[in-house]
């Protein structure tokens, strides 16, 4: 919901109700007012009628606009009273008003009766509530469309605002420019929102640097560690049957963290969104060319491997991620295969999908999960367990859909990545 | 040869592994002496660090390439640094090799640099009773010709390369099958695929040069 449309909706309730009881009681006092007024001439009416009797010692019928009824009888009830008659006329009920009362006479007491029409009053009361309703119609329009233009003029810098954080990239390394506003609450927030930009960007500088920082720091000891542990095996002493397994297990641990040291560094370096820059990539050249450097691997597992590609879509990447994001979805594919299995890889202009056999997953598994650092499913497996996380890194960085699913009867693991 | 290379101990490695091989090195430390000996002698083959504490080593090529050196040069960089290595290549490098590297690979991609240089493509290389014709493919044992698989022939060329020394199971998956290597159990490949070289090799009746260091890797026997 929009702030202007539950500002108006609060304002509209509370004048709609405030309208309605003001409007009850104006038309209630109102009511009581005429009829009050109906009441006075009517007592005015008696004391001339009594008047006249006293002086000429009977009750006569005097021209009121509705003359005086005289009975000899005494009616049911004396005093003021409510009454509907029947108009000749207009064929309708009236609501009349009547005083009755008794005339002494020297020949015995006289009833009279005397009535006033209520139309009128109602007449004055039904144009004032209908001046007191178009009132009302007319506040609350002026109300909403007051609303509505300042909302276009006075948050048109919040918008401008909004619309610069949108198109807002920290790896683009420029500043968020704000435009200053004469409103005070959006100057400030303009202000609040360009210190922490600055302060994102000093942060994502230092991480970057570190990161940087640290792959090198890092990487060197390792190249180290691995030249001189191959200096170590060319001396005579590591033919040794005792230290040459040593030694041939040290370097394959060193193998192995180097290569866990540049998949974490790679994730890092996606994640502080470190590649710029995107050509023009033929996907299915590229499956087609991986397929092909991992056909020793197919082989030896016996895998019946399809490439469909009936539709090739155009992509912009960059290379050094599009390589690693086929490459670790055919490595996986082939490394969790079963001997004799099946690979299938469809692209399509829409999605890229690869398709294997393998291992069904204990119940309770969800196979998203493997998309989780370190994840796998036998933890005794050589592979880091980061293939598929960097899918997934790749994948959140050009806004691509990924998903894992895994059928039984037979078991095919499925990863769809959509364009 | 010239080493540029900011980190001691991997220098001093590079240097001795290469000097085994009777190279002639110099070292360099950091960009300004390194520029400095591009500038007075010629070499050969300069092994370049691209991360160098007081500048680029890429402009070390690009003063190499400026002068019209004919020094063949192999670029060593972090991995991952891809526009490194295509900026590198741009500018003229011959090589490009990611660190950390296995020696043996580092001294086969040496090798193949010299030579091309050397000989300017007419080369062949010979080995106790072989024979090969790196540019045909062509591998000759006692002047018989030698029938491989591409995946024997490129191991049979790293052993050559790095003759009388022991070359792990790892350096050689890593050459023959590059970043895919860890894929599957690679090892049993180039076990398979040595069985089989060594096989073709016995039945044209070469010596078995090719030996097996338990818990390490496989050697090319020198004599």
């Amino acid at each position: 919901m929009k702030l202007l449309t539950a500002t108006n909706r609060y304002y509209l309730g509370l004048s709609v109700g405030l309208f309605v009881l003001c409007g009850l009681l104006f038309y209630e006092g109102l009511q009581r007012a005429l009829r009050h007024e109906v009441d006075e001439q009517l007592l005015n009416q008696q004391a001339f009628i009594l008047r006249k009797a006293k002086l000429s010692g009977t009750a006569s019928v005097l021209p009121f606009a509705e003359p005086p009824r005289i009975y000899r009888t005494r009616p049911p009830k004396l005093g003021f009273s409510d009454t509907l008659l029947l108009d000749v006329l207009d064929q309708a009920l009236v609501p009349h008003r009547q005083l009755a009362f008794a005339v002494p006479e020297p020949t015995g007491t006289r009833w009279v009766t005397l009535r006033k029409s209520l139309l009128e009053t109602e007449d004055i009361l039904e144009l004032v509530v209908a001046v007191l309703g178009l009132m009302l119609a007319l506040l609350l329009l002026g109300v909403v469309g007051l609303n509505r233009w300042l909302a276009g003029r006075l948050w048109a810098p919040f918008r401008h605002t909004l619309v610069a954080l949108r198109h807002y990239d920290l790896a683009q390394h420029q500043p968020l420019r704000l435009p200053n506003s004469s409103i005070a609450e959006f100057a400030e927030l303009n202000q609040a929102l360009t210190q922490m930009s600055a302060r994102l960007e000093a942060d994502y500088q230092t991480l970057k640097e570190f990161t940087e920082n640290a792959a090198h720091e890092t990487q060197t000891p390792l190249a180290i560690m691995q030249a001189k542990l191959e200096q170590l095996m060319q001396l005579p002493a590591s033919a040794d049957p005792a230290a040459a397994p040593l030694l041939g297990d040290l370097y394959g641990a060193t193998l192995r963290l180097s290569r866990l040291h540049q998949g974490l560094t790679l994730l890092s370096k996606i994640e502080n969104r470190q590649f710029p820059g995107a050509v023009p990539i033929r996907l299915d050249q590229l499956l087609t060319e991986k397929l092909h450097h991992l056909r020793d691997f197919t082989e030896a597992k016996e895998l019946q491997v399809t490439l469909a590609l009936p539709s090739v879509p155009t992509l912009h990447l960059h290379p050094a991620l599009a390589d690693s994001l086929v490459g670790n979805l055919l490595q996986n594919a082939v490394r969790h295969n079963l001997r004799g299995g099946e690979l299938r890889v469809t692209l399509t202009a829409e999605a890229l999908e690869v398709l294997n056999s393998g291992p069904a997953l204990p119940s309770g598994n969800h196979p998203e999960q493997f998309f989780e650092r370190f994840r796998k499913l036998r933890n005794t497996s050589d592979s880091p367990g980061l293939g598929l996380s960097i899918v997934q890194q790749i994948c959140a960085y050009y806004s691509f859909g990924l998903s894992y699913q895994v059928t039984s009867e037979p078991v095919r693991h499925v990863v769809r990545v959509r364009f | 040869m010239l080493i540029v290379e900011d980190e001691a101990p991997l220098r001093t490695a590079l240097v001795d592994y290469l000097r085994q091989d009777g190279y002639v090195c110099d070292t360099g430390a950091t960009y300004e002496q390194a520029f400095e000996k591009v500038k007075l002698y010629q070499y050969d083959c300069v092994l370049l660090d691209l991360t160098l504490p007081d500048g680029n080593g890429l402009d070390i090529v690009r003063t190499l390439k400026a002068d019209g050196s004919a020094a063949g040069v192999l670029i060593l960089s972090a991995r991952d640094a891809l526009d490194d290595k295509i900026l590198g290549l741009e500018l003229g490098a011959d090589d490009y090799l990611a660190k950390p590297f296995h020696l043996s690979e580092l001294n086969a991609r040496v090798k193949a640099i010299i030579r091309r240089r050397q000989f300017q493509g007419q080369r062949q290389l010979l080995f106790r009773d072989l024979t090969i014709f790196p540019d045909q493919a062509l591998v000759l044992v006692h002047n018989q010709p030698l029938t491989l698989t591409r995946k024997e022939y490129e191991l049979l060329l790293y052993l050559l390369a790095n003759p009388g020394r022991v070359l792990t199971k790892e350096s050689i998956a890593e050459h023959l099958w590059g970043d895919v290597a860890d894929t599957a159990d690679s090892f049993d490949f180039i076990y398979s695929h040595l069985k089989n070289l060594r096989k073709k090799l016995q039945e044209k009746g070469a010596d078995n040069y090719i030996q097996t260091i338990y818990g390490l890797g496989y050697k090319l026997n020198v004599s």
